[in-house]
């Protein structure tokens, strides 16, 4: 048999499309790879509704179970996991419309709204982590902002070599706070430039090289960014004498003027008198 | 370029010799686990040589053939270590090093000798790498091979028409017939066509899995290179 490289390339990717047959589900397209398979958009024909089905490429590497037992509104829902005729895991869940991260942050968002992302990804991985379940491999292309501006964090990783070069933390054997650098990249990747220099900070700390120098645990960032945006000293940053007074002086900035206000008022009085 | 060896592709088994050379062989590895492996990457490692070196059809064969010889002698295949690569890479780095050598050796004879140099100005210059069409022959060879095992697998079960049905559309060469052509030509329903489809690229894919399985070390390195193909 001589195989063509057209008839090649064609039995390949047949191949490697998901056998769909015995399912309620039509294939439509695919739409993304993530580490442990490919998803795919398909139809529901029973809910006549548009699912994401994501098609594993060995084994159950329990996946499925272990993102349906997290239940939050940051977490993509799961409705159904099964195995395909060709062998294969998959499971089938909510298809989010809307873009992912790093095409998002592409629209120049505010500050204010680069924050709120981080803090909803934030929530979502303190949340996995309460139930002893770590992300693994965050990165702007596993977070979604649905078309209401709500976040999804996706490919929750059961791969112990998971993880993506920028985002990794450099340890070898992965935990929360491996995933704590993780979104320290994130907060990195999606601050504006010239940053604010306390937000850096924080990002710095989440992302040092040593696990036990980072922040011990998701809330412990998620505190110090809302002590920037609430104008207070943070955790991550001995903050220089000047930057002080700055931040004091923007936090109470019409005391300060009411204060020269009134001085000024003084002076006044104090000139017309003399004069 | 002259015509290349028809040893070792498509479906063709390899000459005795080759066999009773891996049956001699001291290595660790089963000779049926070592057949798997030179099944598979034969014609791969053949036209590897022959465009990274420049060899002509006879040199090359001599050179693969050589490799898998040496290969088997000094327990190539027991050293792999799946941590570092995956075995198609380890495998193709020593082609490498093994051509090159014997490249050099060749050149240095004749540099010392009356041999003349062979021209190459008549070889045609491939758009692929030689990586490239490793890789390439590498995924030709496991579809082959995975072919056969469904043609065998078809006859076996009673279930020539669904392999026929598939190789008229799946292996047709320029426009394939639409399934409502298909069915008319094969007298069954047109859902029919579409279910024997399913079912011969379900098997299909089942084999080439297999084939790999063949010559991957876990299950890590089979994912990996399933992706690949």
């Amino acid at each position: 048999m001589n195989l063509s490289d057209s008839t090649l390339d064609h039995l390949r990717r047949v191949v490697a499309l998901p056998d769909l047959s015995g399912t309620r589900y039509e294939l439509e397209c695919e739409i993304g790879r993530g580490g442990m398979g490919v998803v795919y958009a398909a139809r529901d024909r029973v809910l006549d509704r548009r699912v994401a089905l994501k098609v594993l490429d060995f084994t159950p590497a329990g996946e499925a179970q272990l993102i349906a037992a997290l239940e939050h509104p940051a977490i993509v829902p799961v409705y159904e996991a099964g195995t395909l005729p060709d062998g294969r895991e998959f499971y089938a869940m909510k298809l989010i419309r809307g873009a992912r991260l790093d095409h998002y942050v592409a629209g120049q968002p505010t500050l204010a709204e680069r924050l709120r992302l981080i803090w909803r990804v934030g929530e979502a991985l303190a949340y996995a982590h309460s139930h002893g379940i770590i992300h693994r491999d965050l990165k702007p292309q596993n977070v979604m902002v649905g078309e209401f501006g709500e976040v999804y964090l996706m490919d929750w990783g059961v791969n112990a070599i998971a993880g993506t070069p920028a985002f990794r933390a450099p340890e070898v054997l992965l935990d929360q706070r491996s995933d704590i650098y993780a979104l320290g990249a994130l907060l990195r990747f999606l601050l504006p430039e010239p940053n604010p220099p306390a937000l850096g900070a924080i990002a710095d700390k989440a992302m040092s090289a040593d696990p036990a120098a980072r922040y011990p645990e998701v809330p412990a960032v998620l505190a110090d960014m809302e002590r920037f945006e609430q104008g207070l000293a943070i955790e991550a940053w001995p903050e220089p004498l000047w930057h002080r007074l700055r931040r004091f002086a923007s936090r109470n900035a019409l005391l300060l003027w009411l204060l020269a206000a009134y001085t000024f008022a003084k002076f006044l009085i104090f000139f017309l008198r003399k004069f | 370029m002259d015509a290349d060896t028809a040893i070792g592709g498509h479906g063709d088994h390899f000459p005795s010799t080759h066999l009773s050379l891996l049956e001699a062989t001291t290595s660790g590895l089963s000779s049926e686990a070592l057949d798997r492996v030179i099944t598979i990457y034969w014609k791969p490692v053949y036209r590897f040589i022959r465009l990274k070196f420049h060899k002509n059809n006879e040199d090359a064969k001599d050179l693969t053939q050589g490799f898998f010889a040496t290969a088997l002698e000094r327990d190539f295949f027991t050293r792999f270590d799946p941590e570092k690569a995956s075995f198609r890479t380890y495998l193709r780095m020593a082609v490498e090093r093994f051509a090159a050598n014997q490249h050099a050796a060749a050149n240095r004879q004749k540099r010392g000798g009356d041999t003349e140099f062979e021209t190459v100005g008549e070889q045609a210059v491939p758009a692929d790498s030689p990586e490239q069409v490793f890789e390439r022959e590498w995924q030709r060879q496991l579809f082959c091979l995975a072919l056969d095992d469904l043609r065998a697998h078809s006859e076996e079960c009673g279930k020539q028409l669904q392999f026929r049905i598939f190789q008229a559309y799946d292996l047709a060469e320029g426009e394939r017939p639409s399934y409502a052509e298909l069915a008319d030509q094969h007298g069954v329903p047109e859902s029919s066509v579409t279910n024997y489809l399913a079912w011969a690229r379900r098997m299909l894919r089942g084999f080439v899995t297999e084939r790999i399985r063949g010559t991957t070390a876990g299950r890590r390195e089979l994912r990996d290179e399933m992706r690949r193909v």
